[in-house]
């Protein structure tokens, strides 16, 4: 079976890569364009090793290692931080963030708002059973 | 460099007071507080010590050189390193030692000293108590800087260093505006004149072979006139230019308006700045260029007229004064007036050189003019202490009994001031009234000036006896006043018929008794007893070696004129007094003038200062709106740039991840596309 030749390596990059920045450019959610982004990576990291193979020699392989770790890291830091996002918004669309913008500007507004959120069916919840520990009330805010 | 024997003293005069300077400035308020005057004093001392040892130094080398039978000018210049060295401009810095920087040395440390102790007394629970010896100490360092240099820069480096004392000095008391006003007023005047220096300086730096030490350029100027290659143009500008900072720094008539202001400061420092001293600093600049003026008649015209001109200006102002302090002020422009009558006659004749008489007439009279003004200064400045810090004679008379040591020191200054026979102010006006007299005889040009300024010399006389006089007899005679201030911190003395002991501690009175001796006797002395003072300074480098005389019928007339003028006094202000007033009525006019000061400070206000405002309005108009405006314009171009831009902000992430892949993309194909 012949070596499959480097371009298809590259269109595959390519092609992860694209739609990557395609989601990361019409998506709202954090958490998706969080994806968009490690995919656009990973598009990268493939022409790096493809490369590699071609050339014959590990440093591209070398450089994806890198790049998986600092992928990593940076996974940790984005969660992190959507997390603190969410938290004060209780949502994760991006455009409710828009308020750093220059003051003075006007807001950008859908011209068609989202649909509305499908509402979660109710989980089942099983009766408590058994009597309910006392416990000190709470002190600390922390 | 030969073996400096007593001449390596000459550095420690101007360090030590620098050292006290910075010990006192630095240490002043937190450790010394009331033991503040020991350094200066210590220092003005040490000063004065090392002064006396140059003046012997300078002194036995005349005696050697005499007994080699030669004619000897004995000076030594010690250089201590190369100060500025910029192309041709090369100022070391080096002290001189000669006659003339030998006395002025003894004089201004001598001063100095008495003052500094007597201050200890008059300053001794003034705030300031600390700055007030930390100022004095710089000033004795600026002013020995300016008489020992050796060349023009350490010359400029000292009279700038006395004028920026003498602000901090006026202005002593800041905090009133009157003395802040007179501070800012003598700053500004002698700046006016310190231009013309500083212009005259470079001057014969450029035109007379880019030296700026004393003994090249006047060997050089010498030189060219001796092979007739002399600029006499340029070297006239050169000394009218240095005449005009001598006029700025000792107050002759255009610039003078800022000396009787100066009285604001403390009554020490109006005897040590502004009588003894630093106003004398523009004499000894002209006595130190005798060798340059002597080659331009008509700068040394100039000097002439402008110093009769003042001597008897001030002199008719001084009559109608009634603030003890300004009328000897007025008194002092006289006598510097005086002192530059006699450098301006110090020409040369066909027949012989009145330079050297000139110039030891001037210097002789600045030496004796210091010990009785500043006697006279400090004995105001008792009175003003006594009197609870009032001058107006009119509040006060009949001090005699009241301060019977003041009054005798007070006496022995005016004694002196006056021109009483035997006493020193007499030998040394008589020796520039006998200069303008051999001027007047001799001169080839400007023969009729020279008589004229003569005759000018014989009336300021007078009117110097007659003024003096007056101030001693409305103080010191006539029936017994005292304000009410003179009692604010002697409250157990309050009793009425008591005289109340307001005489000024020992620390005060044992200065003013030194001084008064010296007042009365050193003119006597040096001068027509042992001819000591003028054998001694026509030793100086660059002048000719003369033998003074006496001229016994000018004795005779000054005599005269002076006992003419006190016994005027006496008749007017305590055998008839009211007299004076029955004749300032006879001439209203002139009286007004006298009393208005001529109303030169007004004169200025209208002339000078009215158009510069309106001009300074104008400009501040011009700057305000068509300037700014400018300005204003090129600041508001990026606002609105930055305006068309804004909107580029709009805080969605989207847009901005948009915006960076179309210009990645962009630029990925401008990079391709140039491949």
């Amino acid at each position: 079976m012949p070596p499959i030749p480097l371009h298809h390596y590259l269109i595959v990059g390519a092609i992860l890569f694209a739609l990557g920045l395609i989601g990361f450019l019409a998506r709202r959610n954090f958490i998706i364009m969080f994806l968009c982004v490690e995919m656009m990576l990973q598009g990268v990291t493939i022409n790096l090793v493809a490369f590699a193979r071609y050339r014959g020699n590990l440093q591209g392989q070398v450089f994806t290692l890198f790049i998986l770790t600092v992928a990593a890291c940076e996974a940790a830091i984005a969660l992190a931080l959507i997390l603190i996002l969410f938290r004060r918004r209780r949502s994760l669309d991006v455009s409710l963030w828009q308020d750093l913008r220059e003051p003075g500007e006007e807001a950008t507004m859908d011209e068609e708002p989202l649909p509305p959120a499908r509402r979660q069916p109710a989980m089942p919840q099983l009766t408590p059973s058994g009597l309910e520990p006392e416990h000190r009330p709470e002190e600390s805010h922390v | 460099m030969s073996d400096l024997g007593l001449y390596s003293y000459l550095w420690l005069i101007p360090a030590l007071p620098l050292a006290a300077a910075a010990v006192t400035g630095l240490l002043g308020p937190r450790v010394l507080r009331r033991h503040s005057h020991w350094p200066c004093i210590l220092a003005a001392a040490a000063s004065c010590a090392a002064s006396l040892v140059v003046l012997l130094a300078v002194y036995h080398g005349i005696g050697r050189g005499e007994e080699e039978g030669a004619a000897a000018r004995p000076h030594e210049i010690v250089a201590y390193y190369s100060w500025i060295k910029v192309g041709a401009l090369d100022a070391g810095f080096a002290l001189r030692a000669d006659a003339l920087s030998a006395v002025m040395a003894v004089t201004v440390t001598f001063i100095s000293m008495l003052i500094a102790i007597y201050s200890a007394g008059y300053m001794h629970d003034d705030e300031g108590y600390a700055r007030f010896f930390a100022e004095v100490a710089l000033f004795i360092f600026s002013m020995t800087m300016l008489v020992l240099g050796d060349n023009f820069a350490l010359l400029y480096l000292g009279w700038e260093g006395v004028g920026l004392c003498s602000y901090l000095l006026i202005g002593f008391w800041f905090a009133k505006p009157s003395a802040a006003d007179a501070a800012r007023k003598a700053f500004l005047v002698t700046r006016l004149g310190d231009m013309g220096l500083l212009i005259g300086i470079l001057l014969l730096w450029v035109g007379f072979g880019h030296h700026l030490d004393y003994p090249h350029v006047f060997a050089h100027v010498q030189q060219a006139h001796q092979a007739g290659t002399l600029n006499q143009g340029l070297l006239t500008a050169a000394c009218l230019l240095l005449l005009c900072g001598a006029v700025g720094k000792s107050a002759q008539f255009p610039l003078h308006v800022w000396l009787p202001d100066a009285m604001e400061g403390p009554s020490p420092v109006s005897a040590l700045i502004h009588a003894a001293t630093m106003v004398t600093a523009g004499v000894y600049l002209i006595a130190r260029c005798a060798p340059l003026f002597e080659l331009a008649p008509d700068a040394q015209i100039v000097v002439a007229c402008l110093g009769g001109f003042t001597a008897i200006f001030a002199a008719v102002i001084a009559l109608t004064q009634t603030d003890l302090k300004r009328l000897l002020a007025y008194s002092t422009l006289s006598q510097l007036g005086y002192m530059f009558l006699a450098v301006g006659c110090g020409i040369i004749t066909k027949e012989r050189s009145l330079v050297a008489f000139g110039v030891i007439a001037a210097v002789f009279h600045l030496f004796t003019h210091a010990f009785f003004k500043a006697l006279l200064f400090l004995s105001a400045g008792s009175v003003m202490h006594a009197m609870g810090n009032v001058i107006d004679m009119r509040r006060f008379s009949g001090l005699r009994r009241v301060l019977p040591i003041t009054h005798w020191t007070f006496l022995c200054g005016a004694l002196s001031l006056a021109g009483f026979p035997l006493l020193s102010g007499f030998w040394s006006k008589d020796a520039i009234l006998d200069v303008a007299w051999e001027a007047g005889h001799d001169a080839d040009a400007y023969r009729m000036i020279y008589l004229l300024l003569w005759v000018v010399g014989i009336i300021t006389a007078g009117l110097t006896a007659f003024y003096t006089f007056r101030a001693y007899f409305l103080t010191f005679w006539g029936e017994e006043r005292i304000p009410p201030e003179a009692f604010a911190h002697h409250h157990g003395h309050a009793a009425h018929g008591q005289t109340p002991h307001l005489e000024a501690p020992p620390v005060m009175t044992v200065p003013l008794m030194i001084l008064a001796v010296c007042a009365v006797g050193i003119g006597f002395v040096v001068g027509p007893m042992t001819h000591w003072f003028g054998h001694f300074l026509t030793r100086t480098p660059g002048l000719l070696i003369v033998e003074p005389e006496l001229n016994w019928s000018m004795m005779g007339l000054s005599s005269l004129i002076a006992l003419g003028g006190i016994g005027l006094a006496w008749l007017m202000y305590v055998r008839q007094p009211d007299l004076a007033g029955r004749f300032a009525n006879a001439v209203p006019g002139l009286y007004q003038l006298s009393l208005n000061k001529f109303h030169i400070d007004e004169l200025y206000d209208t002339f000078i200062l009215k158009p510069l405002a309106g001009f300074t309005a104008f400009i501040r108009i011009f700057d305000l709106h068509v300037l700014d405006g400018l300005v204003d314009l090129i600041g508001h171009v990026p606002r609105m740039i930055g305006f068309r831009f804004r909107p580029v902000q709009n805080g969605l992430v989207q847009f901005y991840a948009l915006a960076m892949v179309l210009g990645l993309t962009v630029f990925l194909i401008a990079l391709v596309t140039r491949l």
